[in-house]
Parts: C-alpha cells; structure tokens; sequence
C-alpha cells in the first residue's frame, strides 16, 4: 500500500496502482491519449508526463508505479512545459480540420490544446498527406490524418474483441492506422472504437454531420436491447427540431460500469433504438380508429373492468404484459389484474433467441425478464401468454390487455383478426404502431423506456434505473401512470404517485428487492438480495 | 515454390522458437525468399502459423524495409545514400545509376531485371561509397566498381561477374580483437581452436561459478561496446539467480548505426570468438538459449555464423552437455529486416517476439523481464568477443590496456575523408587525433580537417580542435559527445554542415519507428525544416525552432533513439552556426556534402 504525495496532496493506493490513477483517486487529472483503463498500457502518446522527484527524466503516469514516498507534480513548469512539448508534435501533422470534423467540441486534441497547451504553434511544414473519409464498415469512418496513432482501437479489436482488424503500418511519421486490406470493420462492437478514439480520426457514420455536438444533451440510462442491461448515455436534441430530421435521439454512447459493461457496448444495442423517434404511437386511439383521449380511454377500459358480468362474476380479465416493462410497471399490472382483479397475467412471450456471445450479447431480447421473473410474470412456473390468446381466441376473456408485444410477431401463426371480435374489450398499449395496434379496439401510446423512470433487473441480477432522459413523445404515456389512472378509477387503495413510491412498496413486499431503494441503486445499479446475487456479482467478463 | 511446399521448412522454423509468434521474421524471410515477395496470401499464410491476425504480419512487412509487398525484379541493388557514403560521393552514384537503369529508386527495369533502393546506412563505410547488389556489397564504387556492378546486376543472379572484395584497412594486430581478421575467408574452427580458442570458454565451465567470471569481467572493466559503455560484469549480475524463468542470452549483431561495421569484422571473420565469449556469457547469467540477431542486410555475416554455429555443435561446444561438463546452450540466429531501431535492446527483444521493432517500456528491464518475458541480456558482439581473451590472459591485462574506468581495446572504424579508411584496433585511452592522423594517414586529398563525429551518426559532431581526446566513453563524454559504437566519421573541410545535417536528420526521420509521438513527428518535422533550407528557403528563426524542437524531443520518449535524433541538430547548429546562417541568407551552400563520384 505505497503513500506518496502528488500535487502536495498526500494519498495512499493499492499496490501495482499507477500514477495516473492514483491521482484519480485525488481527483487530478492527468491528460492521456493512449492510456485507457480498459486496454493494456502502451505508454506511445507521451502527453501523461509528470515529473517525478529523483528522477532526471519526466516519466509518463500511466505506466510508472506508485511507489513509497513518491512526490510527483503534475503542474510544475518541467511537467507543464514537457506536455506543451508532446502536444506541439501530436499536432504538427495533424490537418486542423475542426470546422468540418465531427469530434470537435468533444475532441482532446482541442481540450488538452486548450487545458495544457497554448503554445504558439511552429510547424509552418507541408504535412504529411494521408487518407480522408474512408469507410471502414458499417458504421466506422477513419480520418487518417487526424489520427495520432495511440493504438487504442488497435488494442481494442486485439484485446476486446480479438477479431484483429486494425493495424498500423509503415513506420516513422508514415505510419498509419488502417484495416487491414480487403478487410471490414463489421465485428459486433465496431462502434467502440469511436468511443475510445481521443480525436476525430474515427467517426460514427451514423452521427456524421448531423449534429454538432456540443448541441447534444444527454442523459445516463441503460440500454433495453438485451438483458445484459449495458449502461449507456443517451445523446439527444430536443430543441433544434431542423437537425437530425426532427429526430431526438442522436446516438447512444456506453457509459462505464464495472460490473456490467465496462466501457463498451454492441452495436446491436446501440443501433437498435430508432424506433425512439420513428412509427411511434402519438395518440390514443379508440374503437373504429376514432380519434380519441386519455380521459375517455381509461374511462371505458375501466368500466370494462368494473362491470360485473352474469351472475355478478367480476369481468373475466387476461393482461399479456412484458418483460420490457419496469419492475414497477409490472408490480402494478400483477396489485390491479392479478391480485385484485383475479386476471390471468403473463409476461412470457415466444421470441426467437437473438445474437449473442460470451460477452455481452445476450439472446434475450429483453431487458428484465428478471424482473418480471421475480414478479412471478416470467420464468419456467408462469402462464404462458398463449394461454391467454388461447383464452381470448375462444371467447372466455371479457378483456384482454397486450402490453408492448406484437402479438403478429409472437403468435404469427394464430388467426388474430378473430381477437376484437372474440373478445368485448381488447386494449394495445405500445410504443410503436404495429398489426396489434391496429386490431385492438383502444390503441394507447405508452412512453418509451427512456421517457419514464423505473427500474430493469439484468440477468445477472442487478436491478437499475432506467432514467428519464427526455419527455415522452407526443401523447405518449408512461404505462405506470396509465396503471394508476385505472387503479385509481377502480377505487383500488393504491396511493403510489410515481416510480419511486411503487419501488419502494415492490420494496417491502418482494424479498429480493428487501434494503433497496432508488437512492442505493444510484447510476450504476445494485445486486438484488437474492440467490441471484452470485451470479450478480461476478462480471459477465470475468467468466469468459 | 508455392505455401503448401514450405510448409515443412516452415514447422522446422516454428520449432526453434518458445513462442510461435517469434517465428514471424523467419517465416516472412522464408516467403520472401521463396517467392521474391510477400503476396496477401502469404501474410495470411503466416498468420495462419503464427496464430495472429493478418494485420500483426502486415504491421511487420510495412514496418522492416527489405520486405515487398509486390513482385520484384530478378534482382536488388540496394544504393546507400546515408552520410557516410554521401560524404564520398553517393548521390553522384546514385543519379549514375538511376542513368544507366533508366528508373528511380523504388522501381524495377522494365525488363524486370533489376529493382533500385535507396537505403539507409548498410555498415560498409569502410568501402563508401557502396551499394548491396542481393547480397552482396560492392565499393568503393568508382568509374570500374560501378561498371563491374552495373554488368552484374543487369546478368542477373547467374552472373559471373564477380564483384572485387574492397581493398580497406583492417587491423590484424590485436591484441584483443583483430588478431585472426586476415583471412577474408574467415577463421574456422580448427584455426580457432589451435590458437587457443575454446580455452577461456572450457575454463569458465570446468572451473569457475558464475559469480567468478562476473567478478573476472568485472574487474576487466569490460563495458558494453554496442554503444551505452555499461560495464558488462554489473549487467550480468542484474539477472535474478532465484528466478524459475528461462534466462536469454541475445546477442545484438544489428549492427546499425552509420559508420559503424566493426561486429560486421567479427562476425565473417571471428566468429568463434562471439561464440566462445557467449558460452561463457551464457554460463554466467545462467541461460541455456542464447539468440543472435543479426541485421537483415548482413547476409553473408549471418552466413558465416550460421557456419561456425554448426561447427560449434559438430564439436560439441553448443547443444547438450558441451564438452562433458554438464551444461546446456543452443544458440538460434535470427534474423533483422532493416530496421535501425531493432538495435535498440528492447526493439531488438519486441523483433525477435515477432512484433514490429518498438522498444518495450522500462520498468521492467531486460534483466528481470525481456525476451518472452524471462530474464534477459543483451550483449552486443564486440562485447562478447572481448570476453574469451579476459578468461584466457586474466582481467588485469585487460583493464590494463584500457583507462581506469574501460579496459580493453575496442575496434574504430573509420570512415568519410581520410586517407586509409577501415576498421583498427586500438586501446580506448588512444586519442581521436592519433587514430586519425597517424593510423589513418590524415585528411585525404590534402584538404584540412573539419570536423568528427566520433561515434556514430547518434554521437554529437566535435570540431577539428576538439580531437585531443581519448576515445574511452567516460573521456568522449567529458569532450560533449560520446564514444558510442565507435564509428569515427571524418569531415574535411569542403563539406557543407548544412548538408550534412540534412543527411543526418533524413537518416533519423527514416529510421523512427514512430511510437512515441515526440519522435515520430519530431524527426519528420526536422527533416522537412531542414530539407527547406538546404533548398535555399529557409529563414534565420528555423534554426532557433531547431534547436526547440530538438529540446523538446529529449528525454520524453520510451527509448533514446529521439535524444540520439537531436543530438546532430544541437551540436551541428551550435558548432556551426555561422556556416548555417550564412547558408540561409545565400540560399545555398559554400562548402559540398555531394562530392563528386571519384573516377
């Protein structure tokens, strides 16, 4: 456990910690191109040199080890004037295109020029020539000239993924970074190089041009694509309706957390969620595709629910929810339908397993099939869904109510025209228009997940938030508020106002979630007090 | 030959090596040899072998020089332009040739004859200036050399024109060194051994502990001749004897740094003197394989070695149990592709692993962690052959031959505008002004002396009045420049320091493997500035933005190859300000680094 002193501030780390991260842990940034935490060291940038005392020589911070009794200043004139010195060279050849270069605003080369540089520049040379705008895959654009040869998406298509596109060839200041030739950069997580990439060298082509990006908002929440639950931020425009063709969602970036994604996420993921802004469901709509309103949506459904049927029988109910909904959300469907209701409810819904790997890819398209397994919605001992299109098909449901699925896509082979017809009352509620929207006699915009607060439960079993990153869409309403809408109507004794007070209840009644709130869960999530706590704990990278 | 029939030659290679990746130069050398280039295929080929992917192997054809990706002609003439040979007259060689081909460097006669290169230093200065017809030097070229060499290359790799050895000065009087460099054939190991060869090596094994002969050399004040000058007895004994590793020995015979072609002597004409100084090297750090890096260029020394390896096998002083004593050492000889950095140790370490030559970054060091992540030494071969004669005749008569600090004698050479170019012995406490005046007969030509750079391109330029100085590392260092690999480059007077900074400064921007960003855009960013002036366009302030730049690399890199790029920019601006400013304001040079190609 070596204590040294950095900046005059004194610290004392793990062993094997290094420099650069030891003055993280002080709250000191040390700048860095090449270092990245997640990659081995390759010490080639440079731009992390501190100075260390006993040592003649400036020494870089991310590959020297803390060591007893070390005093290193990261702002003496010999550090300051050393980094000047590293950034100078970096930008010598590089084109200075920021006008035109998506990176910028976002770029270290214009940060650390403007944190650690301020030089008067020098080089009045032609500079090397290299290639522009070469289309490495789908979604990866190079800049070799931009490039400053830091190795890290090398390292990372070496050490991550393995697949090992890149290289740089040549040597001297004709080295380049490129693929190899003939190949394609289309591995299932291309896009991280981007992310990792320091300067504008590689590019989201998908983002290229479309915003600048200090117009872009964000927000942190995690990434519904799998039930890998990989934490992400969501970069957005709300205000500038002109760009991104009126758009919200920009792009998705992974967000670290150590006990799910790391630093990375797949591009399935992040590509996966155009549906944000696109066919989406803008307002309610009742029998007959009439124009219709909230009030007058939840009014029927919850008469519907209401009614008594022959012989007073409370009205036979079947709800077909999700495992793309909040654990709140499903608490709520399983308090009204199932317990007070007496429904059938089901959140398992055939799908077709996905892409997925020994990374972080899952097969299981949803993102809390956890969740709603802890809530006895899901998992092996639940009611199938199709038993409850079973139910409805054959005329013995009074209601049925589909969340999320379309039932099209899950039951392709049943004859659902028959639905509306076999059954009095049959409600959609969903984010985007599809084939079940356009049978059921209400079709209710919900808010996507990002619209609304609430909670996912990896399949590691870590429950986290999802955030709010922005409003929702158009008439769009959060199914949790529709849940006690028609609660409220039912007269049931649900005085919830929000995510939080139902997690809180879902809380005090569901041993796993027992001690958990929305405060210890925070930004990065919380293992359920469970069995599934092991399995919880242990990185998804850790066992691969 | 197609891959499929290399395929046996290529396992034969895999197996000399702890790790598959290490066989990477082998293989290519393999491919290239067979096939006159390396094809995609062939990369994928490799890769396939080496269980890497193709961008690793293509990172290693792009990065060593003498690899191509496209097809060649029949053969290569490889034109040295670097200072050594440019002060003699290589650029008028180079534009006869490019004449008399009719392409420029970089192509191949449209008959397909013969490819041109222009390369940096190929260690042959002694015979500047020179050029590498396949594997083969030739120089000095003049009128009848250049001629000889044209007919040979356009005959093509049947032809039987022979090429004349270089008739150069090369010492034979020892004491230490040079005492069996007669023979241009070389001495074998029968020769060897009835002059007392193998006598040290026996000694160490059968009746010295490691630790004895750490002390022995120790005490020879032996210090590494590669250029650094770290006693080798201290670096030995840095090697972890509680370590459960595998400990290499590897021999730096990447003999690199322009002017210098002393290991070149050792290796073609000495080599059981390396061998003998490694198994007792060997024995005491400990190491049972020892490799031998030889750089790509030098065919004919790596031939020569691989002989006396054999020969050192088929009597039983390399492979199991030599001589009956119970110790182990194979020795595999690797190697280079030109590529000056590998002589840096570390790049030297990361080359043979099969990477490109990027110098590895320090901690740890090569004696707790080096090659394959074992304990490793470096040594470069003059080193090595000291060591047999320190067991033979005793550590005092060594150090004795030496100042207080170096023993021994070490092996200058020569090169630029003297009279009697070559490679001498003599004892390090021996002065600059004598080698140059009375051993290698003064300025040619009558003209007076300008300037030395004493060891190496890498070593800062000394001025005709700063030559009274010993040539021992702790003496060059007192005088501001360094002994360095104890390559002596002579400058007369007529030459232009513009032009040779030029020189010096394309050789560095060449050479970079560009790792690290101060160096790699350092070195490009010099040359270019200094290309402009000698262009007739530069400006007064380039020179102070020189001297910054140079500043600004030192001492911020992973090894010194930068520090080594400024070093000619500091001492030559600094020395010969005068010159350089003058040089702008006119536009041109006074004096001529570009002589003229003697007839």
């Amino acid at each position: 456990m070596p204590h040294l002193t950095i900046d005059g501030r004194e610290v004392t780390v793990g062993d094997g910690t290094t420099v650069i991260q030891a003055a993280e842990q002080l709250g000191i940034f040390v700048p860095r191109y090449c270092y990245h935490p997640g990659l081995s060291i390759a010490g080639n940038c440079r731009i992390c040199l501190v100075d260390v005392e006993k040592f003649p020589k400036l020494q870089i911070a991310c590959n020297m080890l803390a060591g007893e009794g070390m005093v290193v200043h990261t702002q003496s004139e010999k550090a300051e004037s050393g980094r000047r010195a590293v950034l100078e060279f970096l930008l010598a050849n590089h084109p200075l295109d920021c006008p035109v270069c998506d990176q910028s605003g976002e770029c270290d080369l214009q940060n650390f020029y403007m944190n650690f540089g301020l030089y008067d520049p020098r080089f009045r040379e032609v500079k090397v020539k290299k290639k522009k705008a070469v289309k490495l895959g789908p979604h990866v654009m190079l800049d070799q000239e931009r490039c400053i040869l830091c190795s890290r998406c090398v390292r990372f298509t070496d050490e991550i993924t393995k697949t090992g596109e890149f290289g740089i060839f040549d040597r001297g200041d004709r080295a380049e970074l490129a693929l190899y030739p003939g190949e394609v950069l289309d591995n299932l997580y291309s896009t991280n190089v981007v992310d990792i990439c320091p300067v504008g060298a590689l590019t989201e082509r998908d983002f290229r041009f479309k915003v600048r990006a200090w117009y872009l908002s964000s927000a942190p929440t995690v990434c519904n694509g799998c039930s890998q639950g990989c934490n992400i931020d969501m970069h957005f425009v709300l205000d500038r309706p002109h760009l991104n063709d009126g758009a919200r969602l920009v792009r998705v970036k992974p967000r670290v957390n150590p006990h799910v994604n790391q630093w990375w996420m797949c591009d399935e993921g992040r590509y996966g969620l155009g549906w944000l802004d696109r066919n989406r469901l803008r307002t309610v709509r009742g029998p007959e595709k009439s124009e219709s309103t909230w009030e007058q949506a939840l009014d029927a459904i919850s008469a519907a629910l209401a009614q008594p049927q022959n012989g007073g029988a409370r009205p036979r109910a079947g709800v077909i929810a999700s495992a793309q909904l909040t654990n709140e959300e499903l608490f709520l469907i399983r308090e009204i339908f199932q317990e007070a209701l007496g429904a059938q409810v089901s959140a398992v819904v055939p799908e077709e397993p996905g892409t997925c790997d020994d990374f972080l890819l899952k097969a299981d398209k949803n993102p809390n099939t956890l969740g709603a397994t802890l809530l006895g919605l899901a998992g092996a001992d639940a009611l199938p869904a199709e038993r409850i299109l079973d139910e409805a098909l054959a005329g013995r449901l009074d209601v049925l109510w589909v969340f999320v699925h379309d039932l099209a896509r899950a039951f392709g082979g049943r004859d659902l025209r028959r639905l509306a017809e076999s059954v009095p009352l049959f409600v959609y509620s969903g984010t985007n228009e599809n084939t079940t929207a356009s049978l059921a006699h209400w079709a209710l915009p919900s808010a996507a997940y990002v619209e609304k607060d609430g909670t996912f439960v990896n399949c590691h079993g870590r429950v986290q938030r999802i955030g709010r990153a922005f409003p929702p869409l158009a008439d769009a309403r959060e199914d949790w508020r529709v849940l006690l809408d028609v609660a409220r109507r039912l007269g049931l004794p649900l005085a919830w106002r929000g995510p939080e007070e139902i997690f809180q209840a879902m809380a005090s009644t569901l041993a796993p979630f027992a001690g958990l709130g929305y405060d210890t869960i925070g930004t990065l999530g919380a293992d359920l007090a469970t069995a599934e706590r092991t399995a919880g704990t242990t990185a998804p990278w850790s066992t691969s | 030959v197609s891959l499929a029939e290399l395929e046996g030659r290529a396992r034969g290679i895999l197996g000399r090596y702890e790790s598959r990746k290490a066989a990477m130069l082998p293989l290519l050398w393999l491919v290239q040899e067979s096939q006159g280039y390396v094809s995609q295929e062939a990369e994928a080929w490799v890769a396939g072998l080496l269980g890497v992917s193709r961008s690793r192997v293509h990172e290693s054809v792009t990065f060593y020089h003498m690899f191509h990706t496209q097809p060649v002609g029949r053969r290569e003439l490889r034109v040295c332009t670097s200072l050594p040979c440019k002060l003699l007259g290589a650029g008028d060689v180079l534009a006869r040739i490019e004449e008399r081909l009719g392409i420029r460097p970089g192509e191949t006669t449209p008959d397909g004859k013969v490819t041109l290169t222009e390369v940096e230093c190929l260690c042959a200065c002694e015979m500047s200036p020179m050029a590498q017809l396949d594997e083969t030097f030739a120089g000095p070229l003049h009128a009848e050399t250049l001629d000889a060499l044209m007919r040979a290359a356009l005959e093509g790799p049947e032809s039987s024109t022979s090429l004349p050895e270089p008739e150069v000065f090369i010492s034979t009087a020892g004491p230490v060194l040079s005492t069996r460099f007669a023979d241009p054939e070389g001495t074998w190991f029968e020769r060897y051994a009835a002059g007392g060869g193998y006598v040290a090596a026996r000694k160490a094994l059968t009746s010295m502990t490691p630790e004895q002969v750490i002390q022995e050399v120790q005490q020879a004040n032996l210090r590494g001749l590669g250029g650094a000058g770290f006693p080798t007895g201290k670096k030995w004994s840095f090697v972890p004897k509680d370590s459960p590793k595998p400990k290499y020995l590897v021999v730096n015979a990447d003999e690199g740094e322009p002017g210098t072609f002393k290991d070149r002597y050792i290796l073609e004409r000495d080599p059981h003197a390396l061998l003998e100084g490694m198994i007792i090297a060997a024995h005491a750090i400990g190491s049972h394989k020892a490799y031998v890096y030889i750089r790509g260029e030098y065919f004919r020394p790596a031939k020569r070695l691989q002989r006396a390896v054999d020969e050192a096998y088929a009597q039983r002083w390399l492979g199991k149990d030599i001589q009956g004593t119970g110790f182990d050492l194979d020795v595999v000889i690797h190697r280079g592709a030109g590529a000056y950095i590998c002589g840096e140790e570390t790049a030297l370490l990361t080359s043979i692993e099969g990477g490109k030559g990027f110098p590895k970054l320090k901690p740890p060091f090569p004696a707790t962690s080096g090659l394959f992540a074992c304990p490793t030494i470096v040594n470069n071969v003059e080193t090595l052959a000291c060591v047999p004669f320190i067991l033979r005749e005793g550590a005092e008569r060594f150090a004795g031959l030496g100042t207080a600090k170096q023993g021994g004698t070490r092996l200058f050479c020569v090169s630029g505008h003297v009279v009697r170019p070559g490679v001498y012995e003599a004892p390090v406490s021996a002065t600059l002004r004598g080698l140059i005046e009375d051993a290698c007969g003064g300025v040619r030509g009558g003209l007076r002396l300008k300037a030395v750079i004493p060891g190496g391109i890498s070593a800062k330029i000394l001025t005709a009045d700063e030559i009274d100085v010993a040539m021992d590392f702790d003496s060059l260092a007192a005088a501001g420049s360094m002994a360095g690999s104890g390559g002596v480059i002579v400058i007369d007077e007529s030459t232009s320091m513009v032009e040779m900074l030029e020189s010096a400064s394309r050789f560095f921007a060449h050479e970079s493997c560009g790792q690290c960003s101060p160096c790699r855009e350092g070195t490009g960013w010099i040359d270019r500035i200094v290309r402009r002036i000698v262009e007739g366009k530069g400006s007064l302030s380039d020179l102070d933005d020189l001297l910054a730049i140079a500043h600004d690399m030192e001492g911020k890199t992973i090894c010194v190859f930068a520090d080594a790029a400024a070093w000619p920019v500091q001492s030559y601006i600094t020395k010969f300000r005068g010159e350089f400013e003058e040089h702008i304001r006119a536009g041109r040079s006074a004096g001529r680094a570009v002589a003229a190609c003697p007839t």
